[in-house]
């Protein structure tokens, strides 16, 4: 009993990281770009959140807001951010240096954006952790012994369906394959009719919408948010994706699970730190001897920086 | 000398060392990001052996520096079967997994950390810095130098002429986790006390910013780069959060304005030919 | 007769299934100017890649000056004596010329000279040796550029300087004249005429039959992996297989 209390916890947790790690598997997949502030806009839809229903809206434009639209109007922040990243990063770069993938400057750029957000967020706020309240705590479902709480199979039910959305939108609609395509080869892309430039910022929004609605659920899921709680879902999200493979929407599914299970087993068996070990050292073992992941595709991610 | 300064100065001198760690592998074109993991290294060698032997502070360095060294050559071999974005990751784990593996050692203080007995005085960390600089510039200007330059640029054509690239790759992981592992002692030793939390990922990625934001063309690069964010900072006095704040900003802007780097080769020959217009420069 | 500095005899190489190189041989003289031809796709460059030591061939045998090489890494091969140049410039882009040319004396360094700051000595006797055989060339006005800054054409002959630099007795071009407009052949031609007459052997891939007819005494022809001509350049006129590969069966 206590292994499948155990299971259905590590799923729970998985169901939040999944969403940021096929956030970072579409940009990797798609631009070949490592994009470090996905941890970033992961935190601010929570933060603004908060603050949005702590204070309102900035310069006296309402009252405190209710949760829904509170977290709304954060995960609308967190596209905007977005967007701001790829103004910032990655279309200036295509300009001005031809193929920005070949160089690690996108990288580093997003490096400062994290800093940027969060160190922006803690300068407001303060570092303390906020609770976010909701009228669901305490709603769960027992079997037996089992305890199974609603807003997080909400939750998961909620995670699966944006991925299986987003790969039927990647798989059949004119965006998707666009989306595809520059994938493959932008060049290519190009020489067949797919602006390019046009297809990038789709990416993004896709990137901040995926973050905005992990952040949300994570702060309805433990009714409270704080600056640093993107840091602990973006590593594990990245070690997700990685084990999933690097491109792939349904490993970072499978990676995501596989990260929230193990981690809950081995903070269940070896005590609350050894989960930092057993992600990290399956990831490295992994990138070692399995480069492509799980489900990856080869080409993605070697190009020398 | 104040506390203040001298307070200043020997993190600047750690910061310098641990940029150089890191300067190192960039040179050769392999970026790592997790260099926070091999200065944790060199911090608990030190405050372990410390504790445990009571060794002299020079074998103390000394012996952090071959630990350092000695581990950065072993992860070498693993890490080397990665490219580009695994490696970034590789390095990053590995970073993780050195972290999680103090917080469970109840022998190396877990969460609480550990205290030193022995210190040091800020001047042990200006000879070290000043050693380790111009270890650095030497290196450089050596032929071994341009053979980590050549791999940078095109590893298949350094090995078609002859360079030995897998030796040079490797060697600069263990010359960077040697200068983490000094970087690590110097630490522990100066603030006399090591805890985990201080080596996590964020001081991993700042200490990558520092060389790329330095510029990984010439030896100053690091210098400039470790010196720059740590200095104005202070400088301009700000609160800790502001702070990081305005370096994200810096490093976003450096990226549109000058992505190679503050400090790049042609500066450097332009401000050679300035300073010694009569010597013709042939490098 | 000289001796043959290159041998190729029976080399075969596939990738997964296809089969790039079949059964090829040829000869390369010590002090010959050769010239190694063919369509699009005929497996030069890849012929290149295995004599470099880049590809390792499925079959068959290299023998450099007598000496089988077949396990010798890429790395150690230039120590030999044989250097090459690339299709597309690969000069290091962060580097300057002078830089560039002194890395090619890099096998013959031994472990002192690797641990000598030559780069701050101002009288390193590397540094010298490469400023003199750029002298040598007339390209002497580019010692301390940037490599990105120079034309083409500059590019190119920086390349092989930088090839010679190893003191190679056999030089591998690759397509050495592509790219470069009718001034700049006539002057890549008559660079690597001296440079043949320093005693380098000249092994070279290359398009511009007029310039293979100019500089090169012997030819080996390709075609779809296989040797299909391999005598003097005045005989590639009247070979029938030469004539089909290039002009098509009818002709």
């Amino acid at each position: 009993m206590v292994f499948t209390q155990q299971l259905v916890n590590g799923l729970m947790l998985g169901s939040i990281y999944i969403s940021v790690a096929v956030a970072f598997t579409l940009t990797i997949g798609i631009l070949n770009f490592l994009n470090f502030t996905i941890p970033a806009l992961y935190m601010l839809a929570g933060m603004v959140g908060w603050s949005v229903s702590y204070y309102g809206l900035p310069f006296g434009l309402s009252e405190p807001l209710g949760w829904a639209p509170s977290l709304l109007v954060g995960i609308t922040c967190s596209v905007l951010a977005s967007l701001l990243v790829e103004r910032f990063t990655y279309r200036y770069f295509k300009i001005k240096h031809g193929d920005s993938t070949e160089h690690a400057i996108p990288l580093v750029s997003s490096l400062g954006f994290l800093l940027i957000f969060e160190y922006a967020i803690l300068g407001a706020h303060g570092s303390e952790t906020r609770g976010f309240h909701t009228p669901f705590t305490d709603l769960n479902w027992r079997f037996a012994d089992l305890v199974i709480s609603i807003p997080q199979v909400t939750s998961l039910i909620l995670s699966l369906c944006i991925v299986v959305g987003l790969s039927f939108m990647l798989k059949k609609t004119r965006i998707g394959r666009a989306l595809r395509a520059t994938a493959e080869s932008p060049d290519t892309a190009t020489l067949m009719g797919v602006e390019v430039r046009k297809i990038v910022p789709i990416v993004f929004v896709l990137t901040g919408l995926l973050c905005g609605l992990a952040g949300s659920i994570f702060a309805v899921n433990y009714s409270e948010v704080s600056p640093y709680m993107g840091d602990h879902v973006g590593t594990k999200a990245i070690a997700a994706m990685v084990i999933g493979g690097l491109g792939s929407v349904w490993g970072a599914i499978a990676g995501g699970l596989i990260v929230g299970i193990s981690e809950t087993f081995s903070i269940h068996f070896f005590g609350a730190s050894s989960a930092q070990i057993t992600v990290w050292g399956l990831l490295l073992v992994l990138l070692i001897f399995r480069p492509n992941g799980l489900f990856g595709h080869n080409a993605i991610g070697k190009g020398k920086f | 000398m104040s506390g203040y300064l001298s307070g200043l100065i020997g993190i600047l001198g750690i910061n310098i060392i641990f940029a150089y760690s890191i300067y190192v592998t960039a040179a050769t074109g392999q970026l790592n990001l997790g260099g926070a993991g091999f200065q944790a290294i060199g911090a608990y060698s030190c405050a372990v052996l410390s504790e445990m032997f009571g060794l002299s502070i020079p074998f103390l360095l000394l012996l952090s520096t071959i630990i350092g060294a000695t581990v950065g050559f072993l992860i070498a071999f693993p890490i080397l079967r990665t490219r580009g974005v695994y490696m970034v990751l590789a390095t990053f784990a590995f970073a993780e997994i050195v972290a999680g593996v103090i917080l469970n050692s109840d022998s190396l203080g877990g969460p609480t950390g550990l205290v030193l007995s022995d210190y040091i005085e800020t001047d042990v960390i200006i000879w070290s810095t000043i050693g380790v600089v111009v270890f650095c510039f030497y290196l450089m200007s050596t032929r071994i130098g341009l053979a980590m330059r050549a791999v940078h640029d095109d590893e298949a054509v350094a090995d078609l002429l002859g360079v030995n690239r897998r030796a040079v790759q490797v060697g600069a992981f263990a010359i960077g986790g040697a200068l983490a592992g000094l970087s690590g002692g110097l630490y522990a030793l100066y603030f006399g006390f090591v805890e985990a939390q201080y080596f996590n990922a964020f001081l991993s990625i700042f200490v990558l910013l520092y060389v790329l934001i330095g510029g990984t063309q010439t030896a100053w690069g690091a210098l400039i780069g470790a010196s720059f964010f740590t200095l104005v900072p202070e400088l301009l006095r700000m609160g800790d959060d502001w702070r990081f704040f305005i370096f994200g900003v810096i490093i976003v802007v450096m990226m549109i304005w000058r992505p190679e780097g503050m400090v790049t080769r042609q500066a450097i020959d332009r401000i050679t030919l300035k300073l010694f217009p009569v010597v013709r420069r042939h490098g | 007769m000289a001796d043959p500095i290159l041998q190729i005899s029976s080399v075969s190489k596939n990738f997964g299934g296809v089969v790039v190189l079949e059964d090829v041989s040829f000869v390369v003289e010590a002090g010959a100017r050769h010239a190694l031809i063919g369509p699009n796709g005929a497996g030069k460059t890849t012929m290149f890649n295995v004599i470099s030591g880049v590809y390792q061939q499925n079959a068959g045998d290299v023998l450099f000056a007598g000496q089988n090489i077949n396990d010798i890494p890429s790395r150690k091969r230039i120590a030999l004596g044989m250097a090459r140049s690339f299709q597309n410039i690969r000069l290091m882009p962060h580097l300057s010329v002078t830089e560039n040319v002194m890395l090619g004396q890099h096998s013959q360094a031994g472990i002192l000279d690797l641990l000598k700051p030559i780069m701050v000595m101002p009288r390193a006797h590397d540094k010298e040796r490469a400023v003199e055989l750029l002298d040598s060339f007339g390209l002497e006005a580019f010692q301390g550029r940037s490599v990105s800054e120079l034309p083409y054409g500059v590019r190119k002959k920086i390349e092989v300087v930088r090839a010679l630099m190893a003191n190679p007795r056999l030089l591998l071009l690759d397509e050495p004249a592509a790219g470069l407009n009718v001034a700049e052949t006539a002057t890549l031609h008559d660079f690597l005429v001296e440079v043949a007459e320093r005693g380098v052997t000249l092994l070279l891939v290359e398009h511009d039959m007029p310039f293979v007819n100019k500089l090169c005494e012997t030819v080996t022809v390709m075609n779809f992996g296989r040797r299909i001509y391999d005598g003097p350049v005045s005989g590639l006129r009247e070979d029938k297989n030469v004539l089909e590969a290039y002009l098509g069966a009818d002709a």
